[in-house]
């Protein structure tokens, strides 16, 4: 470590730059996590905040809530406990007097069942009539406020802000709590229908009912559009990236490693023990590394705070630790390369003929 | 007392038609408290055999024994460990880490060699002798060829060693440094007991030898 750090010390413009190149890698890493984070929550909040273990949906819906439809008489033969509750779901677009209109996604549930006992107020109250909705905080975000009058879709029913809710949101949009009497007027059902699904957080919940099929809520929200596909392309840009940050800092660390083999081959031959030299060069590393992840956590956390709300990024600690540790392994590894061209350094070179 | 002995060794490099014998069997003696010259013109082995006689490099043929050690029977740890204890070498060329100050290469030392080092006034009146003392805070590029050469000297005299093996340690100095150096390994090895081995074109450090070879196309002689 002793020599690791004069060297920086010494070499400031130099080792600045490579600390500035890694600052600069994990910020991107740092950021596509947190933002493909973000974009994770967005697409699930809503469904988080009900701590739910399994969904019934229509067995021909293709595992698609907004698909699905259960009619009353196939609803009635599946035993409801106080752990299930029905849900409606309905995209709508959603517009006040004086207002921007917003996408969002309307999800209609029973007062008696524990969604809607789950569901957290953040002002006002929960909506106990079919006029009545509890909206999520992005709505206050774009001006709209309790008391508000709102209509959905082209229907000329207003709806009014009872309550708001925070981090409810369903496939990026944010959701709109109402009754299932609404839901059924804004999907065009009649009251044939139940819901488009049961939710249920009971683990051992089963159901053998002609023309439903259950899913776990792991498979369920991997089936939500867009999900996997997003998740997927930000795990191989993230993937990738690692890649890329070790391989710069193995090329980087190898390059200085090859200039300074003068100078290791002069203290080998002095007798400074190889494994000195090896813990130098990796001690290195590690402090270039780290250095580097600390400035681009910070300016990261800097850009969570400084962008809109509307930017879906959200500034999560375990999962900015375990990038951290991805990328410090990177640097070992890549510190590590060069060793051996350390370990079969050539005294003799530096000797004169 | 022989503190290094160099038997029968003969160094060849290359193969078949590419073959060159560099030294052919050499042999040689160094004692505590004397200082032995090798004296060749360049190209005539004189690197090559210092290698050897510090087990840097390994004789194609014969044996180098270090204070009873053949090297031959070590380990490539042992012979480290041998050589950071027990020999120092002053080489010609990169004789400093370039990112540590004066101060900081006996440091760096000390990290690795905890014990035997020079005392804080020991190295001090080293320093002093050798008229680098104001230099302790600069940094190998702020320095003269000939303050770098008596510093690389000064750092190899610190931990110590009971066997010193320089390479054309006054290629870089005047007259007067000569004398000086000269007279340091003249000192060290009368007064401390040293085996000095210097190898060198030099002819102006006779003075201060006790036993001085000839080393010409790879064979060595008593001059």
């Amino acid at each position: 470590m002793f020599l690791a750090l004069k060297e920086i010390r010494h070499e400031k413009l130099r080792y600045g730059l490579i600390i500035g190149m890694i600052v600069l890698v994990s910020y991107l890493v740092f950021v596509l996590s947190e933002l493909a984070y973000g974009l994770a929550q967005q697409n699930t909040q809503a469904i988080s905040s009900w701590n739910a273990s399994k969904v019934v949906l229509n067995s021909d819906a293709n595992d698609s809530l907004s698909q699905s439809l259960i009619t009353k008489q196939t609803a009635d033969k599946v035993k409801l406990t106080a752990h299930e509750a029905y849900i409606g779901q309905a995209g709508v677009v959603a517009k006040a007097k004086g207002q921007a209109k917003l996408s969002a996604q309307f999800l209609g549930i029973n007062q008696s069942q524990f969604i809607y006992k789950r569901v957290k107020v953040t002002a006002g109250h929960k909506p106990t009539t079919n006029h009545q909705i509890m909206v999520d905080d992005s709505f206050k975000d774009n001006g709209y406020r309790l008391g508000d009058k709102v209509t959905l879709n082209s229907t000329d029913t207003q709806y009014k802000i009872v309550g708001f809710t925070h981090n409810a949101k369903l496939s990026v949009a944010p959701v709109i709590y109402g009754t299932l009497g609404t839901w059924r007027t804004l999907s065009h059902v009649t009251s044939d229908f139940q819901a488009s699904g049961i939710i249920t957080n009971r683990d051992s919940f089963k159901t053998k009912t002609s023309g439903l099929s259950t899913l776990t809520m792991g498979k369920f929200i991997n089936k939500l559009p867009g999900y996997s596909a997003q998740n997927t392309t930000f795990t191989f840009m993230i993937g990738f990236l690692m890649i890329i940050a070790m391989v710069v800092i193995a090329v980087f660390l190898y390059i200085l490693t090859m200039q300074k083999l003068p100078n290791y081959a002069v203290l080998r031959a002095q007798g400074i023990p190889a494994k000195v030299l090896v813990t130098t060069t990796v001690s290195q590393a590690l402090v270039l590394v780290i250095g580097g992840l600390a400035i681009g956590a910070t300016l990261t956390l800097a850009t969570v705070l400084a962008l809109p709300a509307g930017v879906p990024m959200s500034f999560n600690v375990p999962l900015l630790a375990g990038v951290t540790g991805g990328i410090l392994l990177t640097g070992v590894i890549g510190a590590l390369i060069p060793v051996k061209v350390i370990l079969n350094v050539d005294p003799v070179s530096v000797m004169g003929g | 007392m022989s503190v290094l002995e160099v038997k029968h060794v003969t160094k060849t490099f290359g193969h078949n038609t590419n073959e060159v014998t560099v030294l052919t069997d050499v042999n040689f003696t160094a004692a505590a408290g004397e200082v032995s010259l090798v004296i060749g013109p360049s190209g005539s082995g004189k690197s090559t055999f210092l290698t050897i006689a510090g087990g840097i490099q390994t004789p194609t043929d014969g044996d180098v024994v270090v204070q009873g050690n053949g090297l031959a029977q070590l380990s490539g740890k042992a012979r480290d460990a041998l050589r950071l204890n027990h020999i120092g070498f002053i080489l010609q060329a990169y004789n400093l880490v370039p990112y540590l100050t004066v101060k900081d290469q006996f440091a760096l030392v000390d990290r690795v060699k905890s014990k035997g080092n020079l005392s804080a006034t020991d190295l001090r009146h080293l320093l002093e002798k050798l008229g680098i003392s104001q230099l302790i805070n600069q940094y190998p590029a702020e320095l003269s060829g000939g303050q770098t050469q008596r510093v690389a000297i000064a750092r190899a005299l610190y931990q110590n060693p009971d066997i010193i093996l320089a390479d054309e340690p006054t290629a870089a100095l005047d007259s007067e440094r000569v004398k000086v150096v000269g007279q340091l390994l003249h000192d060290l090895a009368k007064e401390h007991n040293k085996a000095i081995v210097v190898v060198t074109h030099d002819l102006r450090l006779k003075e201060f030898a006790d036993k001085t070879y000839a080393i010409m196309d790879g064979k060595m002689t008593v001059a």
